[in-house]
């Protein structure tokens, strides 16, 4: 049986690119988080993802967070100064 | 009794301005008290917005000494200080206090992560003005198992961002995730104890200080008005390199160590993010 997956975008905030990323309905934001990260060499920071207006938590699925084949998710920097 | 109306009364209060806007309750927040912990550059802004909008009495938490490098974005901070290495709870309560008469401020000299429930419960509102996640760990579990909104602020450049969490909705650990867990993880050894490990510091500038600590107050501000539009659970995200101003939202997660079980009784231990 072939497993359904998911093909959506992932936008780094800081410079504009992108990445298309192929996703498993058991796949965590976490895992998202880390591949986009590792791809464009992120510096070690906190980065949160988000779509549209909700900032997804790490521990959620794909299927938990209802993502879609041709979403667009941001991978933004969250601020740790003070 | 009929008490007459005295030409130019309005000239002597120095609220009576603030009193014009409608939902702010400026006598509630006049009868509240407030923790700060952290304070650097926001500490400094958040501090000043909070005497000027007629808090009276608030407690400061910081362990650190000021110096130069703080002085291009901490108001109360003075070369005096700097070249004294005068604690920065200590600096920042005498010159808030200088600034406006009547407001008492507690400084305590110490780490966040040493605050225990007690500390947070005397308190009506906490802001998180800190540099670090740790300490932004034990702020939100231990505000939230206080049942004391937390407002936590944080910048990096020109980047902002203001959460705002009341003890029934979304703490910022929902919204957290292995990038979190990793920074936070870098500031301990194996055995568990800080280490001193090499962090170059956070570009910083104080025009995105002043917008990240007036938003943060002003949500504050909101939260003890009763009359007021909130924005529990949702994070302002501000750019200033593009000039957005967003608001996110966060869901509870059922995962986040606080929303699992009841955060009543957690150890301190427990109320840091696990490794």
């Amino acid at each position: 049986m072939i497993a359904l997956t998911t093909v959506l975008k992932v936008k780094n905030a800081e410079t504009g690119s992108t990445v298309d990323m192929e996703l498993e309905a058991e796949n965590t934001i976490n895992e998202i988080i880390e591949s986009a990260a590792s791809f464009w060499h992120k510096d070690p920071g906190a980065y949160v993802l988000r779509r549209g207006k909700k900032v997804l938590g790490g521990s959620l699925t794909v299927k938990d967070a209802n993502l879609v084949s041709g979403d667009v998710l941001e991978l933004i920097p969250d601020p740790e100064g003070g | 009794m009929l008490v007459a109306l005295r030409i130019g009364y309005e000239k002597d209060d120095r609220l009576d301005r603030a009193k014009r806007i409608e939902w702010l309750d400026v006598d509630r927040i006049s009868r509240s008290s407030v923790l700060v912990l952290g304070a650097g550059a926001l500490g400094n802004e958040v501090v000043k917005n909070l005497v000027l909008s007629g808090f009276k009495e608030l407690a400061i938490v910081d362990f650190d000494r000021v110096e130069r490098s703080n002085l291009s974005r901490c108001v109360f901070f003075s070369e005096m200080d700097a070249l004294q290495g005068t604690h920065k709870a200590e600096a920042l309560a005498r010159a808030a206090m200088a600034l406006v008469p009547g407001v008492f401020i507690k400084p305590i000299v110490g780490q966040v992560e040493n605050l225990t429930m007690e500390d947070f419960e005397k308190h009506d509102l906490v802001f998180g003005c800190l540099d670090n996640f740790n300490a932004r760990l034990h702020a939100n579990s231990h505000s939230r198992s206080a049942g004391v909104p937390y407002i936590d602020g944080g910048m990096q450049g020109t980047i902002g961002k203001v959460f705002v969490s009341l003890p029934d909705g979304p703490c910022l650990e929902c919204a957290s995730n292995i990038t979190h867990s990793r920074i936070a993880a870098l500031r301990y050894s194996c055995t568990g104890r800080d280490v001193s490990f090499f962090m170059p510091p956070v570009p910083a500038e104080i025009t995105t200080t002043s917008i990240v600590s007036a938003l943060a107050v002003r949500e504050g501000l909101r939260v003890l008005s009763k009359n007021a539009e909130r924005l529990d659970g949702q994070m302002i995200y501000y750019d200033g390199g593009r000039n957005v101003c967003e608001v996110f939202e966060i869901d509870i997660d059922t995962h986040c160590p606080n929303h699992s079980r009841s955060s009543r009784g957690r150890s301190e231990d427990e109320a840091t993010i696990s490794r």
